[in-house]
């Protein structure tokens, strides 16, 4: 057997460890020293590699966007959305928004019922909700988890941090002045359609803020 | 560590947030971010050396995972079923890239300039002992794409030579040969980088 | 010219040059991006003018004003994505000035643009792809636009949109007003909560329009010709009689209150149009 033979068997060869049938390549590597150099250094090559660690993270985006997508999707139900916490770091609390439905086109009869027993629930679940604390983290309400939120985009630039605040005020009242509105009528559809909107704006919100944090 | 007893940031063991998970438990969807992270964007990064595709690539296998984790059943490690759904993301991204005429064989075989040299009669000094990781990965982030993949697939991630030709949908006897081709062209590069750093350059 | 002049001289060059350097440094880089290809522009504080170019690629003038930020500007190899985004390299003792990037943005039709400022105005005119728009306080300014999707989000950002036709139409902006002159399209959307939402146009092409706010006004002006079935209601502030004649219809899903609400058609009702406040003031006026 010469080099060339050897090389183009080598493949077939070297990871099973040598067998009967390779005698001959064996002798070879045995007696040339390129091709045993060769041999070394391919198996030491295949050694290392799965030394390799895996050694990088991806950007904070990547959470954010699957968030994004798994509130879109309906996917997350129950305690609370990931929210501006970014893994592998101290979480910053809550966000006390949760994944809402898709708004209607066209509002019939039931579509209003279940789209009120939608949003009452929301809405019981945004104002009564009790977010377990992480470790290391101290229990939160959804006012507190605003002003996390808010002094979270002030540390980067207050005069945005203003802004953020001004609109928090303003989606919360709408908030409350559409429950109202869909406790004294459940079935008007508009009423609904408002309250979604004002949720669905408090979530912008914090969508918009958690990517301004990442930035 | 089993994956039972394994125990996430939030204080959740990971079967406790795999359950929770299936149940849409948000908290728990974040602590399987946090664990397996890592692992699945290296892998997207070392298979398509591009970061804003390795990305991509982590945020569709995670959510794939979100999406299908009720059947996950347990009859292997989840870090396995993860690893696995990612590695097809990355291969159905990378056939959706190919020609549609160009066979997946004909994408893993480079260019005549690319493939690796044949290495007869030249004894030289053996690499073994001097190969520094940074340079092992350089060099894989240098290797031409076909031969990457099948590289990591093998000999990074582990997996065989059968299981790699039902994904890539190529033969065992190709898979070897890539996998031979790879290991000789990352053997070219890193002689050459040795070379270079004994020259002084 | 004696020693004294010619330092005075130098002296001077030398001011005029700091001047110029701390005007800004412009780069342009050009991103080979394919028809259907996604363009991502993240920056803070500065400006955003996107417009369409003559040529196949997108090309990306950036003006810094500082060292201490720097624009990063690549694309994929594959040719489908491209991004433009602003990096800050030193904030400490930065001046808001001095953190600006000021980009012009040419690119070539079929390219969707995604943008995201903090408080950098933005300015998109005539492009022919899907945009996407996030700004926390940057004014908002989309002009002629055509038979696309336009996807608007803002904090306070004052937004105002003129010209744009065809076109499927969402905008949230919580605080901020919105303008819309001469929109229309198969669905154009306006929520805010306290911004003021103001509609001058026709109601072109028998879409869905719907402009709703908590407690701020919306003012619609609209000419006699305007086909339209309308829908106007505030819970608790009040509707303005319209001062076009509009035939009162009596719909299902709105509760009568007087001062409160209206239901009229004009013509044959094409466009649906449904003009919500809860607490804010309505009004429908004739367009001058």
């Amino acid at each position: 057997m010469n080099c060339e033979q050897f090389q183009e068997i080598l493949p077939h060869i070297i990871d099973d460890g040598g067998q009967d049938g390779d005698a001959e390549a064996r002798t070879h590597a045995d007696a040339c020293p390129a091709c045993g150099d060769l041999v070394r250094d391919l198996r030491h090559i295949a050694e290392q590699a799965p030394l390799l660690l895996p050694m990088h993270d991806p950007s904070p985006r990547v959470w954010s966007n699957i968030q994004q997508s798994l509130i879109s999707e309906g996917l997350i139900r129950g305690d609370r959305t990931p929210g501006l916490a970014s893994t592998g770091s101290a979480n910053t609390g809550p966000a006390s928004v949760i994944a809402l439905p898709q708004r209607p086109r066209a509002w019939t009869p039931l579509g209003s019922i279940m789209a009120t027993a939608a949003v009452l629930l929301l809405g019981v679940l945004l104002f009564n909700y009790r977010p377990k604390p992480a470790a290391g983290l101290k229990a939160s309400d959804p006012a507190s988890a605003d002003e996390q939120l808010i002094r979270q985009v002030s540390s980067k630039d207050p005069s945005v941090g203003k802004a953020y605040e001004e609109s928090m005020k303003q989606v919360n009242s709408y908030i409350a002045d559409a429950e109202k509105a869909v406790k004294n009528d459940g079935n008007d559809s508009v009423a609904n359609e408002q309250l979604m909107d004002a949720y669905q704006q408090k979530a912008m919100l914090y969508e918009m803020a958690t990517a301004r944090s990442q930035e | 560590m089993t994956q039972a007893k394994k125990v996430i940031a939030s204080g959740l063991t990971e079967a406790e947030a795999i359950d929770r998970a299936k149940n849409g438990d948000a908290e728990a969807f974040e602590a399987l971010y946090g664990l397996h992270k890592r692992r699945v964007y290296s892998l997207c990064l070392r298979m398509v050396s591009n970061t804003s595709e390795a990305e991509d690539l982590t945020q569709e296998a995670f959510l794939q995972l979100y999406r299908k984790i009720s059947t996950f059943r347990g009859e292997s490690a989840f870090s396995t079923w993860l690893h696995r759904l990612a590695v097809n993301v990355v291969l159905m991204h990378l056939r959706k890239k190919t020609l549609p005429e160009v066979s997946l064989d004909e994408m893993l075989e480079p260019q005549q300039e690319d493939a690796p040299k044949k290495d007869i009669g030249t004894p030289d000094n053996t690499l073994t002992g001097s190969i520094d990781r940074v340079n092992l990965e350089r060099a894989i982030g240098d290797l031409p794409p076909g031969y990457r993949i099948i590289f990591v697939l093998h000999d990074i991630e582990g997996y065989e030579h059968n299981e790699i030709a039902e994904m890539m949908g190529c033969s065992i006897g190709n898979s070897k040969s890539q996998l031979h081709k790879a290991r000789m062209k990352l053997r070219e590069h890193l002689k050459f980088s040795r070379a270079e750093k004994s020259a002084g350059r | 010219m004696t020693n004294l002049t010619r330092t005075a001289y130098m002296a001077a060059l030398l001011v005029v040059g700091a001047n110029l350097a701390a005007a800004g440094a412009t780069r342009q880089s050009r991103l080979n991006l394919g028809p259907g290809a996604v363009l991502t522009v993240v920056t803070s504080g500065g400006s955003v003018s996107l417009h369409p170019g003559t040529e196949q690629q997108v090309i990306v003038n950036s003006t810094t004003h500082s060292d201490r930020v720097e624009a990063d500007v690549h694309a994929t190899p594959d040719g489908k994505r491209g991004e433009v985004v602003t990096h800050v390299l030193s904030q400490q003792g930065a001046s808001a000035d001095d953190l600006r990037v000021d980009y012009d943005i040419a690119v070539p039709p079929g390219i969707s643009v995604t943008l995201s400022t903090a408080t950098a105005p933005i300015t998109v005119q005539g492009v022919s792809g899907d945009i996407s728009i996030s700004s926390d306080t940057g004014q908002i300014t989309v002009r002629q636009i055509s038979k696309s999707h336009l996807h608007v989000r803002g904090v306070t950002a004052p937004v105002t949109l003129t010209d744009v036709i065809g076109t499927h139409v969402d905008i949230t902006s919580t605080g901020g007003a919105v303008q819309l002159t001469q929109v229309s399209g198969p669905t154009v959307e306006v929520r805010t909560a306290s911004g003021r939402i103001t509609y001058n146009g026709d109601f072109a092409g028998g879409g869905h329009y719907l402009l709703s706010t908590h407690d701020a006004p919306i003012d619609v002006f609209m000419p006699a010709f305007a086909s339209v079935d309308l829908t106007a209601r505030s819970s608790t502030g009040a509707v303005d009689p319209p001062e076009l004649p509009l035939e009162k219809k009596e719909h299902t899903n709105v509760l009568p209150a007087p001062g409160r609400s209206f239901t009229g058609t004009s013509h044959s009702g094409s466009a649906s149009v449904e003009l919500h406040s809860y607490s804010g003031r309505i009004r429908i006026k004739k367009q001058p």
